[in-house]
């Protein structure tokens, strides 16, 4: 979140769960019923609520303090039809879906310093970048 | 030199060391009885991407050809997203936009491997 244009000096919060100490980036698990897919398969929409993450505002220092947070929100990805295939074999990666779009309605609360936001309704935000499909990796590539 | 107080030193530490000396012969096996026997594969958790970014962590930059899933040897539907935008409004009516280009999410539903076997479950990068 930032006070002002978008830009490092301007950040006043950045949230995200802690990172495992395996290394996962910021991944949580997702509780049963917390991702619905359309019959269809065009529509994703995950919901999760009072995740617990950490606002560190001063994000990527290594020094940032990381305060205790919480967090609920509403993710629709709606695929747009157009095909989207990435594979590197050299990653041992093969992506094979559609471009979608992607909204997301939140709210965060960090109440050690009284602090909660709200977002605007779900199709008030925009993503540039959206995919959406099925995809090996490691040793499942082959 | 060997002082008196030394050698009465080093005696009490060689009584001790004879006295003690069943007790730990002893605790050893019973500690051993009482763990049960257990597996030793590794945690069920998903293992990060290998590669690193710029800052060093596992962290998959969302955009073309870039690879979608934050887990590795996974199989499953995978969704990715970034250069989120969007408006909010703090507890104390101020108006604070969220999103930057870095600012991505994703979800994983699927097969993963970890712990030497096949694994299921859903998870999110937010």
């Amino acid at each position: 979140m930032f006070q002002g244009p978008v830009a490092p000096a301007n950040q006043i919060h950045d949230f995200h769960p802690p990172i495992a100490d395996s290394g996962l980036y910021w991944v949580v698990p997702v509780p049963a019923g917390g991702l619905d897919v359309s019959g269809d398969g065009k529509t994703w929409t995950l919901q999760m609520k009072d995740v617990p993450i950490v606002d560190q505002p001063h994000w990527p220092a290594l020094d940032a303090v990381a305060t205790p947070a919480r967090m609920s929100f509403k993710m629709a990805w709606k695929s747009t039809g157009e095909p989207a295939i990435y594979v590197d074999a050299a990653k041992q990666f093969r992506f094979t879906g559609t471009r979608a779009s992607c909204q997301m309605e939140a709210q965060v609360e960090v109440p050690s310093i009284g602090f909660s936001w709200k977002s605007d309704p779900l199709d008030t935000s925009h993503a540039d970048i959206a995919v959406m499909g099925e995809e090996v990796n490691g040793r499942y590539f082959s | 030199m060997c002082t008196r107080r030394r050698m009465l030193s080093s005696t009490a530490r060689a009584a001790a060391a004879i006295l003690l000396a069943p007790a730990i012969a002893e605790s050893k096996p019973q500690a051993f009885q009482e763990t049960q026997p257990t597996t030793a594969n590794g945690g069920t958790g998903p293992y990060p991407i290998p590669w690193l970014d710029k800052n060093g962590s596992h962290n998959q930059p969302a955009g073309p050809n870039l690879e979608p899933s934050h887990i590795y040897h996974f199989k499953g539907r995978v969704a990715r997203c970034s250069t989120f935008t969007g408006m909010g409004t703090d507890n104390r009516g101020n108006r604070i936009a969220f999103g930057a280009p870095t600012t991505d999410y994703g979800v994983m539903d699927g097969e993963y491997w970890a712990a030497r076997s096949a694994q299921h479950g859903t998870f999110t990068h937010i």
